[in-house]
């Protein structure tokens, strides 16, 4: 059991990082990835999101959904309102516990909710018919993976300020390319993960 | 206090109009859903057994398993499902056994979601095609009697760890040379 | 005419992906050969029309406080209804792009669109906005997806035009691909927009 919790956790943090291999938490990544300070608490916030939609995802599906017969045309509904629940809960968290850093987020806090990252966590728990540690699992390792992109792409895009770049190449142009870049140097952790 | 009255109702009206909506496109898109469904797994049995036209689900301990029969009501062949864990997802397979014989007469991919280019080439025939024939007393280990696609090691591996632990339960149910 | 404008806006100047720089994650995702990216543009065209025209004509009946909620409702819905209907009429398609259809309920456009547009403006107005937004990511997608399409296996459409010769480069149609495709088309964008802005200059 601990070893497919490990090889799920690490799967989601390097060979299957969601936003590196599975093209998901673009927007965010986008915009939150220029100061590695917010790049960080954005990190840290959806980690949180993430692992709890993980445990709602799973008791949603199997509690809810499957008893009444609904998951095949509720669960999108049912997922969304959920995770849009969990994402105010943290707005409300973090203004109480830190107001600066509520309004260093800024839009971006709220924005959590559409961040395909969540939905897509919440959607593979059925799918792959995980039980609820190997829920926790997915959503905490997705949420790692995806701080540890932004970590890696903030680091690089502060350096960026100070380089020659291409006026038309300015903006989300050489983010995309960086990312293109990284996501070759994440591809060489294919076989990183053994099947058991 | 009627702010906080209008937010609920308007809520609650559109919670069931959705409710309504949804429910309304399940009951005219499920019929036909199920029907891709069956048809697809017809199709699947049909191609894993060489020689079937029809076939015929029986349950054996508890196991589901698909009979591959001719026209004149000859049993062909069995098909079971089989799936495992690839790179990217579950992968999903019919396999086709025929016990007479002990070997194997075919492998389908059902449903999978691996790379493009890559590991998606478990669908190809270059690869499931090695199956046919293929002994069931046989090892089932990836680069010594079952070939990988290059480059696609985990996805080759899964099929084939998925296809052996089915495998070993269907032979306990119709051991080679026996009946079914 | 006011409509015209709205409609072309969403086609070139605002077009979403490669000008405001949102919905990317299907944009990645499902560009790996032409018939996606045409489909997935179908779908949340669909999708986008159909919520932008009804968040309009609800505008002023959801109260301000709810309002993410409901169009988070209303959309969902209609990323349901596409889901259910492509699982039934188009399943080989529906399996390719996976959990991409359901997520078209995140995608950013819509729910920005919405925010942004049809929240304010009649349904005539709204309906020409979400057609050119929808039209806009669509050939943007379609794009990407021919180039990785050629790049990556020699054919286009499913149609083989490249010769045997050609050895594809399999990592277009990889994750690293696709970024780098899309970051050099967001910069020839960036690119022709400022020659034009030039030259209307008169520089």
């Amino acid at each position: 059991m601990a070893k497919e919790l490990f090889f799920i956790i690490v799967g989601s943090i390097f060979v299957n990082n969601f936003v590196f291999s599975r093209f998901l938490g673009n927007c965010p990544f986008l915009g939150v990835s220029n100061k590695t300070e917010t790049a960080i608490g954005m990190g840290i916030a959806t980690t949180f999101v993430l692992t709890m939609t993980g445990v709602a995802a799973y008791l949603i599906q199997n509690y809810v959904l499957v008893p009444f017969g609904l998951e095949d045309f509720l669960q999108i509904v049912a997922f969304i309102l959920v995770i849009a629940s969990l994402v105010q809960l943290v707005e409300m968290i973090v203004l109480k516990v830190s107001p600066t850093l509520y309004n260093a987020f800024g839009i971006f806090l709220p924005l959590i909710t559409t961040n395909c990252i969540v939905m897509a966590v919440a959607l593979l728990i059925p799918l792959n018919n995980y039980n609820l540690v190997e829920s926790i699992a997915l959503g905490f390792g997705a949420g790692v993976g995806f701080t540890l992109a932004l970590a890696l792409m903030s680091g690089i895009r502060e350096e960026l300020e100070f380089a020659d770049v291409p006026d038309a190449l300015k903006g989300p142009a050489i983010v995309f390319i960086t990312a293109g870049l990284l996501s070759m140097i994440f591809l060489g952790f294919t076989g990183l993960v053994p099947l058991a | 206090m009627n702010q906080y009255v209008k937010m609920i109702v308007v809520l609650l009206v559109i919670s069931c109009a959705s409710g309504a909506v949804l429910a309304l496109s399940y009951a005219v898109t499920n019929p036909k859903i199920q029907q891709q469904e069956l048809q697809k797994l017809q199709e699947s049995v049909l191609k894993v057994i060489p020689g079937a036209t029809k076939m015929e689900e029986v349950q054996k301990d508890g196991i589901t398993v698909y009979i591959g029969l001719d026209d004149q009501g000859n049993k062909k062949g069995i098909a079971f499902p089989a799936s495992g864990s690839g790179f990217n997802g579950v992968i999903e397979l019919m396999v086709g056994y025929n016990p007479t014989e002990g070997k194997l007469t075919g492998v389908e991919v059902l449903s999978m979601s691996e790379t493009p280019g890559l590991g998606a080439k478990i669908t190809e025939e270059s690869f499931t095609g090695q199956f046919n024939g293929k002994s069931v007393k046989d090892q089932f280990i990836v680069k010594q009697d079952v070939q990988a696609i290059s480059g696609a090691t985990i996805s080759s591996t899964a099929v084939t760890k998925a296809i052996k632990a089915s495998l070993d339960e269907i032979v306990k149910l119709y051991p080679v040379g026996g009946d079914f | 005419m006011q409509l015209i404008k709205d409609f072309v806006n969403g086609i070139w100047n605002e077009n979403p992906i490669f000008r405001i720089v949102i919905g990317i994650c299907s944009a990645l995702a499902v560009t790996t050969s032409a018939n996606n990216g045409i489909a997935m543009g179908m779908a949340l065209t669909f999708v986008l029309t159909c919520s932008s025209i009804l968040i309009s004509l609800l505008r002023n009946i959801i109260p301000s406080k709810v309002r993410i909620p409901c169009y988070v409702i209303v959309i969902a819905t209609f990323t349901t209804v596409v889901d259910l209907f492509m699982k039934g009429y188009f399943p080989a398609l529906y399996n390719v792009m996976g959990i991409f259809i359901p997520l078209i309920v995140v995608n950013c456009i819509v729910l920005a669109r919405a925010e942004a547009f049809a929240s304010k403006v009649g349904p005539l107005r709204a309906t020409a906005d979400a057609l050119g937004m929808g039209l806009g990511y669509t050939w943007a997608i379609t794009l990407i997806s021919i180039i990785r399409e050629i790049m990556g296996t020699g054919s286009v459409f499913g149609y083989k035009i490249l010769g045997a010769g050609f050895t594809p480069w399999v990592i277009a149609i990889l994750p690293p691909g696709a970024f780098i495709v899309m970051g050099i088309l967001v910069g020839l964008m960036n690119l022709i927009t400022r020659k034009t802005a030039n030259s209307a200059d008169g520089r």
